[in-house]
This record gives structure tokens, sequence and C-alpha cells, in this order.
């Protein structure tokens, strides 16, 4: 899937959050979007997601405007693409089950029914758990393949990302658009996610991400996106932007320089 | 001998088996009317929330003796609904343990989806949830809660004594068998009368009944 935002500006009653952004990501591109906290990062992600519809502008899915859709045409666009969150979310119960949510909750209605009826069946004829083959194939892609029979629960913050992440790659979502989805992770866990961005990458899923971690934005980005104060500073390839940023807020950024009011710090 | 009301087996079944019948066909009501309340306000941000909030959780605090009057006044002979004659009924006494037990489960339901973290909502509708998938996955997310909610209609209906006492009347027939006397009636009944081991039986009686109760619908929710 291509996605475009074409000068998209978003805002809440007279608060703007985004201003006048465009922005691509095309199938099989990394792109990440870097920026300090408050720059409107999440926003233009759960935009991406059609979370969001904008007040200003347009977001395109292959050259269409889903807003400009019915609800279920909406619908379908919005299944090919897959959201991981900063923090896991999961639902409680199994992980196998938190993983292949996203193909049950698109199945009809009488087959869910059925499904459910063979649940509570099962339940009382205390037959095992089962899995699902692309859930546990999502789940191997993030290194959790023996762990779809554990109670969601059960699982370490790490673990838990990653089958938040299972979650999305088992609906075989076209983009993927990821919040900081490693910000609370220790290097092996984020290490895993890097690895399973990767595969995602050369399987032509195409990605939009947002961190702060500039080293990961640098080691897994096509191009690289710097969103300050809701306004977009500089787009580029990532090599280009961290080697040789155009705009000096950029640069400030990118080296680790703080971007704020010295007097605000001090006051 | 104190216990001879407790010697005939048919008495005491009748009672328990009108207390259980109409406490649960009560609470089965108040659910049915309580869910999509508690879910509708739950999930929509409207202007008045707090206020529509505000009055279901006074209506959980709601004197049951008040309750008793209004619903004897309305189904009374000379109340709107008198044509129904629904009055000295265990159809009347589930219309007020309706309209106590309601409240309970609206107010305890609608905190529990409240209490369902946004991110959980996200997650839903984030993997392709429609909105009747992101509230069936709030409501399962919220089932403990909802669970709650249910017991505590049911434990406020079951042990209700004034407004059946006034809506239902207490009335036994000739063979001595319950046509609208409960557990708690009965043991009101008792106490007047002196026959404190016969009420402190049915009292027994009447909390095993909510351990019971208690233990199997926290045995079907997985807890």
């Amino acid at each position: 899937m291509n996605l475009e935002f074409e000068t998209v500006s978003y805002g809440v009653d007279d608060t703007s959050i985004l201003t006048d952004v465009s922005l691509s990501v095309g199938a099989g591109e990394v792109v990440t979007v870097i920026g300090p906290s408050g720059a409107g990062k999440t926003t233009l992600l759960r935009l991406a997601a059609l979370f969001e519809r904008p007040t200003a502008g347009t977001v395109r899915c292959d050259g269409t405007d889903p807003w400009s859709l019915s609800r279920d045409e909406r619908l379908a666009l919005r299944r090919r693409i897959g959201m991981v969150f900063q923090r896991a979310s999961l639902f409680e119960t199994s992980v196998a089950r938190n993983v292949d949510v996203g193909q049950r909750v698109r199945r009809p209605w009488s087959r869910r029914l059925r499904a459910f009826g063979r649940r509570l069946a099962d339940r009382w004829l205390r037959d095992g758990p089962t899995v699902d083959d692309r859930a546990l194939e999502a789940l191997e892609l993030v290194g959790l393949g023996d762990a779809w029979d554990r109670d969601a629960g059960s699982l370490s913050g790490g673990e838990a990302q990653r089958v938040s992440f299972a979650r999305a790659l088992a609906t075989e979502p076209d983009l993927l658009v990821l919040d900081e989805p490693t910000s609370d992770l220790d290097p092996r866990n984020t290490a895993i996610l890097e690895r399973a961005i990767d595969r995602a990458r050369e399987r032509g899923h195409g990605v939009l991400l947002a961190t702060h971690d500039m080293h990961q934005a640098e080691r897994i980005s096509d191009r690289v996106a710097f969103l300050l104060e809701g306004e977009l500073v500089e787009t580029g390839p990532a090599a280009r932007v961290f080697e040789n940023p155009r705009d000096e807020r950029t640069a400030r950024f990118v080296r680790g320089d703080l971007l704020y009011d010295e007097n605000e710090l001090l006051a | 001998m104190p216990l001879d009301a407790l010697s005939d087996p048919t008495y005491l079944r009748s009672i328990i088996r009108l207390s259980l019948t109409v406490s649960l066909v009560a609470v089965l009501v108040s659910t049915v009317l309580s869910l999509p309340i508690a879910f509708a306000v739950g999930f929509a941000d409207f202007r008045g929330k707090r206020f529509v909030t505000a009055v279901i959780n006074t209506g959980m605090g709601f004197p049951s003796v008040v309750v008793g009057l209004l619903v004897w006044y309305v189904l009374s002979n000379q109340g709107p609904l008198g044509t129904l004659n629904l009055i000295y009924t265990p159809e009347a006494m589930i219309v007020s343990q309706c309209v106590l037990a309601a409240p309970v489960i609206t107010g305890v339901a609608l905190s529990a989806v409240e209490s369902v973290d946004d991110a959980v909502r996200d997650a839903a509708y984030g993997v392709g949830g429609t909105r009747a998938d992101v509230a069936l996955i709030t409501l399962k997310e919220a089932r403990y809660g909802v669970i709650t909610g249910i017991l505590a209609g049911f434990g406020r209906a079951i042990s209700e004594v004034g407004s059946v006492l006034i809506v239902g009347g207490n009335i036994a027939y000739a063979d001595g068998t319950s046509k609208t006397r409960t557990l708690t009636t009965a043991i009101q009944f008792e106490v007047r009368k002196g026959e404190f081991e016969v009420a402190l039986i049915l009292g027994a009686v009447l909390l095993v009944l909510v351990l019971l109760v208690n233990g199997l619908v926290l045995r079907l929710g997985g807890r």
C-alpha cells in the first residue's frame, strides 16, 4: 500500500497538533518519524492508521481518500494496516487468542458464533487449547513461537510488546504503523523487534515508525522525517538526514542538543 | 415445638423456590435492561453524561421501602396499571426487585466498562475491529466487573424485604405453601411470631443459597 499525506493538518478544538504535513510511505519502505515529545508523532501515526480524520488536507491510501468512502470500504482499507502502540495493551486471554484476534474479527458472525460454541464445548470437555497457523508463524517471527499457550498476563513487558507486534503481523497488513514500539524494551527485545521490522520490509510491507531512538532510526530507516511542533521540518534518506541535515533544527536534534528554551528550563 | 413450621418440607421448598424464581427472573430482566445502558453510557461521550451517571449511582441507593410504595401505587387496583391485576403476585415482586437491582447492575457494569483502558479499545480497533467488535472485546475485558455487578444485583434482590412485603403481601396458601412469601419475608414473619429458631434456620438457608449462586456464577465466568 502506498500511503500519502497531502498537506494534512489536524487539531482538536482550537489547538493545532499537525500543520500541513506531507509525507509518503511506499511498499517495502521503512519511514521513521523522529521528533521530541509533543511534536505530534502519535497523532500523525493515528491519522496514518485511519484512527482519526484530518481536519484539513488528505491522507491517501493507494491514491484513494479513505474518508470519502463508505464505512465498510474504509474498514476494508483499515484492515490492510496494522498498528502497534507504545504500550502492548494485550487482552486478558492467552497469547494465541491475542495474536489471532485480527483474523477472528474478519470472520462472519455466523462462523464466530460457531467457533464460540466449539470453544465452550472444548472448555467443558477439557480439551487442550489450539493455535492458528498464521498466529503461530507471527509469534515465531518475534521469537515467541513456544509461548502461544501462555496467559498474556504472565508475560514480561518485552514479551508482551513482541506479542503485540505479532498481533499486527498476523493479519499480514500491507502497512505497519509502529508508535515507539521499543521505547520500553531492553536491547535484546529491541533487537528482536528490529529484526522483525526488517523481515516485514523484506516481505514488502511498508513501515511507518515513530521513535525517540536516533540510533534505531539510523539503523532501520530508508527515510527519516523530522517533526517539530506539528510541522515537518525535514524529510529525506536516513543517511543524508543524519549525516548532512539541511535544517539547523534537525542538526541540533540529531546531535542530541535539546530543543528547549534554556530560560524556561531554569525557571 | 418451635420448629414445627419446618417439619413439612413443602413449606420450606415453596419459599425457597419462590425466592429463587423471583430474584433470578428479576436479575435476568434487569441485566438485559442494564447492560445496554451501561454500554451506551460507557462508550458514548455526550452532554449530560455526568448527570446520567449520577442518576444511575443515586438509583443504587434507592430506599427499598420507597420503591415498594411506588410499585404498589402503580400496580394497585387504583393505580395506572391496576387493570393488570399484578398486586400481591410474584410478578409484582419481580417488578419491584427489578427497580432495585437494575441501577446496581447498571452502575457497577458502567464502572467496569469505563475502567477498561482506552489503549485496549484502540488495540481492538487497530486489529481491524468494527465498533461492535470493540464493544465485544471491551465487554470481555470488563467481564469480571460486569459479573460482580450482576451478583450485586442478585444480592440486592434476594435479600430484599421492604418492597416485596409491600407489593407481595407475604401471602401463604391455606395448605401452608407460599404464594408471595419469600425467605426474607418469612424470616420477618417468624421473628414477629417469636419463632427465632425457625428464622435463624431460614436465614442460614438464605445465606447458603446466595453462596451457591455466587459460586456458580463465578465458576461460569471463569474465575
